[in-house]
């Protein structure tokens, strides 16, 4: 269970390393100048398209639903359900303006980056040391914190209540900045050392022979070499914070502390009426940074995931 | 369903200025005096962090937050109050319970204070001076809060849950007034699927609308949980004809029951798919409130649940108790605002910002106006005489708390119902659990 | 691997500096500090909480109460609870043929990505979509879309003549499975498809080529290419998916709560069920701690059984 294997898949095909070694390029134009385009059509763009519509659709329903006026949205004999000819912000307005939605925006912010920035600090170490340290026991330490994924929110979340109190963090940011950690640090190692090990050691060698400390190593030469697999971490971290919803629910009470995810869900399900509208918007638009996130950065994370991976 | 919007709201305000309430500076005169006479005086510097579950209404919300501001204002009180869904509140207090912090107040359903009855402040002074002021309290709403002698919290409403139905449905199908007994209901709602346009009853784990219906029809057969000395007693010739006489039932309603939850009714009778159901009033509110459902709003009557074999009244209410933390370092604040809540000039005005959303649960409050505001709404006001405490016949706690919460009953239905389990089997689970609850 | 350890070993701190020095290069010493920061959170939010747990799972304890060791009476109760044993049933056929299918379709998702043609980079960024927006939220979409009166896809049917009657898909014990199992397939294959792709993109078009010179069917490059190299990336997405699907709660409390009739509780929803709401922790607790072991199955099968398979080409060679 220990190495994880990812450094050995490629080990074997170690002339390929000189093609591959340090660039993210896209291999992916291959043999397809071999492929008609009728055969393309049957064999790529028409199962491609329908994966991607089902993915999509449930996204294009809360769209929907979010600019549909009411009236229309239990009416389906009236209105034609697909589709609508008098969109209303109403739904949007109303989540901007008459509800708390930008300071729980903010607040989901700030939880997520800092719980993202910890756990990749601690990750980063402890990746380093487990990898390249090598420190008796790297390995057991090392499968002991995959094991850690083993542990999910639902079974911890009754005693992690009573100890978050213990700590005095209940209803305070810091109770989910502390605990999400437990969650993203798992990941993030394991990514990160398959990322550290596709540095080459000899520059570390040489480091250390001119008297570099491990820190200096680290902070010098591991950590810009590293840029992407850090931004693969980090946007990995950041989304699961941005969804995390059993722990916020449990350990925060104040409407103004709360995080996106379970603020809405809060605010617009009066009792036996659930605010389709507003619920719908405020998913579509505590989704955008992530949206946005990821439009930026996919590229990136395609490849920080690929160098992570290859050795 | 409805869009509230801060126009509804606004009429929420009006009718309640129209009932002639005390509003504004009136209301802070009464509340200053108030403060002064009170048996409870508020701490210096108290603070007070209350969680109440989530309105249905717009309007109660409206009346409940002047109240609290009032009472802020009376009294020096820093008030923090936060809402939260049916569901959270209960697992919400439970946590605090646990953690001993959080909250001071509590204001939940069924039989909270009694999930955790060290943890909660002793109210029987409180509960004596209400209940000698306006003329005691209804036996079911007592027994929700009293653990022996001891009040663990005040019940201080009902939310009623009755038939809500489309008369012109009912007259189509053939019937003048709405069935009074079991029989009656069944040949109704048989007749209502024929003419295709169904009743429906919530059979999935909708906390308040499938316990409610689903306890009716078990109590209403004599057949019980537990009995008085809380022994099992859930296997019986009764719960046999209950369960048969609730799949008749269950067969002519909408398809789909199985996965409702609370707010499945109110969606799928407002759009004019369903024409008769078990709701609290919030269908009715939602219909009169928007200007597109007037006919809707029209045609819907409210009637009490018809009566079993058993020959009286088996209604299982939804009880709203506040209760008061025993560690809240403020207890007096605590009682008084609780106290405070309850007096005349404050409760009649809430009553009608609910309008007929949460029913009384001291006698005095019969005469409170908005029962007789709209014809519709009187109804309503019997839930709190009608209802049978969640535990039936056996004792409010704990355990009846438990059974309720873990849907025991409204799974054994579902479970016949949807031809799961047979009778035996069914009932074979459900005592299995009882009995590990009541061991 | 033995090749690393030696020269670790040749790198020791020369004998004779003074103790501090040795200390500065220890790598033990270091290693501690360097893991400190992780172990501090993994220790302190998680390892004691998971041991309160399990201590919990030996008690009667109820909300508000430290309860008293009862020993195995909790787990004796739930041996004989056929309500737990059908949420065991249930979680296992909701992981196994959720992951399953999440990953069939991630794979084949992550292969169609990996040809060239236009406008790859919007349409791999579309592809995430359902992995970043907030699960909760997609849940209640979804439970808009399967709702038993308002649903798209019963009115699309009957518009369509298909059927006359709404389908019942979350009051059917069966469509309710089916409901909650294509919800979580939904979630999860953006996830696994882009990180098989990214698995995917080590792989070189030279070895494509060669093989293509020499022959090989499409089915026979990936099955002889592809899949072997991929082989240790499945592993790890897997073994990560699984984990997710087998500990979801999100998604299943805000589809169904796990009804009709318990059809769709997980273990999960099932522990939070009775910890929580009915108020029972330690009984809540032991369902919570019953999911350790088919846990730690699941990831020997995914671990070992995907090592097996490279030993079998021989590449091991530790």
């Amino acid at each position: 269970m220990t190495d994880f294997q990812i450094p050995k898949l490629a080990a074997k095909a170690a002339d390929l390393k000189a093609v591959l070694s340090g660039t993210t390029a896209d291999h992916s134009e291959g043999m397809s100048y071999l492929e008609s385009l009728p055969r393309r059509l049957v064999t790529l763009y028409l199962p491609l398209s329908i994966i991607v519509i089902t993915l999509l659709f449930p996204f294009y329903w809360m769209a929907l639903t979010a600019i549909k006026p009411d009236a229309q949205l239990l009416d389906l004999d009236k209105f034609n359900p697909f589709w609508t000819w008098q969109p209303t912000l109403k739904h949007v307005e109303k989540l901007l303006f008459e509800s708390h939605y930008l300071e729980w925006l903010w607040n989901t912010m700030y939880v997520a980056v800092a719980a993202t920035v910890l756990s990749i600090v601690a990750s980063v170490l402890a990746a380093y040391a487990i990898v390249r340290l090598r420190y008796r026991g790297a390995h057991w330490i090392g499968g002991l914190i995959f094991l850690a994924y083993l542990v999910p929110p639902s079974i911890l979340f009754i005693p992690l209540a009573t100890v978050v109190f213990q700590y005095g963090l209940f209803d305070t940011p810091f109770a989910l900045i502390l605990t999400y950690p437990t969650i993203l640090i798992p990941f993030s190692t394991w990514l990160l050392m398959g990322y550290f090990k596709t540095i080459p050691f000899e520059l570390e060698e040489c480091a250390l022979i001119d008297g570099a400390s491990r820190w200096q190593i680290l902070t010098r030469i591991v950590l810009p070499l590293s840029i992407p697999g850090l931004i693969s971490a980090f946007i990995f971290c950041f989304t699961l914070c941005w969804n995390e919803f059993i722990y916020a629910l449990t350990f925060l009470t104040s409407v103004q502390n709360k995080t996106v995810p379970v603020a809405i869900v809060n605010e617009f399900v009066d009792g036996d009426v659930y605010r389709w509208g507003s619920l719908m918007a405020g998913a579509l638009v505590g989704s955008l940074p992530l949206v946005i996130l990821y439009a930026f950065f996919v590229e990136h994370y395609v490849s920080a995931m690929t160098g992570a991976i290859k050795e | 369903m409805t869009d509230f919007t801060r126009r509804t709201l606004m009429q929420g305000g009006t009718a309640m200025a129209a009932a002639g309430a005390l509003t504004g500076p009136a209301l802070f005169d009464f509340a200053k005096a108030w403060a002064q006479s009170a048996p409870w005086k508020a701490e210096k510097g108290a603070k007070l962090t209350v969680m109440r579950w989530k309105r249905f209404v717009p309007g109660e919300d409206a009346a409940f937050n002047e109240m609290v501001k009032a009472f802020e204002a009376a009294t020096g009180t820093k008030m923090n109050v936060f809402s939260e869904s049916f569901e959270d509140v209960q697992p919400k207090a439970s946590v605090a319970a646990n953690t001993g912090s959080g909250l001071d107040l509590a204001w939940g359903l069924h039989t909270l204070p009694q999930l955790f009855p060290t943890k909660v402040l002793m109210m029987n002074d409180v509960a004596d001076y209400l209940g000698k002021k306006y003329g005691g309290w209804t036996d079911a709403a007592a027994a929700t809060c009293k653990q022996g002698n001891n009040w663990l919290g005040i019940p201080v409403a009902t939310i009623g849950g009755y038939m809500t139905y489309r008369k012109s449905a009912m007259e189509k199908a053939g019937f003048k007034e709405f069935p009074k007994d079991f029989p009656g209901f069944l040949e109704y709602s048989k007749a209502l699927k024929k003419n295709n346009t169904p009743s429906g009853m919530a059979l999935g784990h909708a906390s308040g609308d499938a316990n409610a219906w689903l306890h009716w029809i078990l109590w209403g057969h004599n057949a019980w949980t537990v009995d008085k000395n809380d022994k099992v007693t859930i296997n019986s010739p009764e719960t046999v004809k209950a369960l048969e006489y609730c799949k008749q039932l269950a067969d002519t309603f909408i398809p789909g029951t199985a996965s409702w939850n609370d707010s499945s009714n109110n969606k799928a009778y407002l759009a004019g798919e369903l024409y008769c159901t078990n709701n609290g009033i919030s269908i009715y509110v939602a219909a009169k409130d928007d200007p597109a459902k007037k006919d809707l709003a029209a045609d819907t009557y409210h009637a009490l649940w018809p009566v079993g074999p058993i020959g009286k009244p088996t209604e299982l209410q939804l009880c709203v108790p506040i209760l008061a933390f025993k560690f809240t370092k403020y207890p007096n604040a605590a009682k008084a605002f609780i106290a405070f809540m309850l007096e005349k000039q404050n409760f009649e005005k809430w009553l009608s910002g609910a309008r007929g959303y949460l029913t009384h649960t001291l006698n005095a409050y019969d005469s409170a106006p908005v029962w007789t505001a709209d014809p519709k709404n009187e109804v309503f006001s019997h839930a709190s005489q009608r209802a049978l405490p969640a535990s039936g016949i056996g004792h409010p706690g704990e355990k009846a708390a438990t059974a309720i919460a873990d849907f025991l009953v409204v799974d054994m239905f579902a479970n016949f119902c949807t031809g799961r389990e047979d009778a035996k089997g069914a009932i074979a689970v459900t005592e299995r659990q009882l009995k590990r609850i009541y061991r | 691997m033995t090749i690393a350890l030696d020269q670790g070993q040749a790198k020791r701190a020369p004998p004779g500096a003074d103790s501090w020095g040795r200390l500065k290069v220890n790598r033990d010493w270091l290693g501690f500090w360097f893991m400190l920061p992780a172990m501090a959170f993994l220790i302190l939010f998680l390892a004691y909480p998971l041991g309160l747990g399990i201590w919990i799972s030996f008690t009667d304890a109820r909300i508000g109460r430290v309860g008293e060791f009862i020993g195995i009476e909790n787990y004796e109760w739930l041996w004989g609870d056929s309500i737990f044993w059908l949420s065991v049933f249930n979680t296992l056929l909701y992981t196994i043929v959720a992951s399953a299918f999440k990953f069939a379709i991630g794979l084949y998702l992550a292969l169609l990505l990996n040809e060239n043609m236009p406008f790859k980079a919007i349409l791999r960024a579309l592809v995430l979509i359902p992995f970043i927006v907030p699960t909760v939220l997609s849940a209640l979409a979804f439970w808009w879309i399967f709702d038993a009166q308002f649903s798209i896809i019963s009115w699309s049917l009957r518009h369509l003549g298909l059927i006359t009657q709404n389908i019942n898909f979350l009051g059917d014990v069966n469509w309710a499975r089916f409901c909650v199992i294509f919800a979580n397939i939904w979630r999860g294959v953006p996830f696994v498809a882009i990180t098989l792709l990214a698995g995917l993109q080590t792989v070189s078009p030279s070895l494509y080529e060669a093989a293509t010179i020499d022959g090989a069917t499409a089915w026979q490059r990936f099955r002889h290419i592809t899949y072997p190299l991929l082989t240790p990336i499945i592993a790890v997405v897997m073994t990560f998916s699984v984990l997710f699907t087998f500990t979801d709660f999100q998604l299943i409390w805000a589809m169904t709560r796990g009804g009709p009739v318990n059809a769709t509780h997980l273990m999960a929803t099932l522990s939070y069920q009775r910890a929580i709401i009915g108020g029972s922790l330690g009984e809540g607790a032991a369902i919570s701690s019953a999911m350790i072991p088919f846990l730690l199955a699941a990831i020997m099968i995914s671990w070992f059984g995907l090592q097996r398979r490279k030993w079998q080409q021989g590449e091991a060679n530790d």
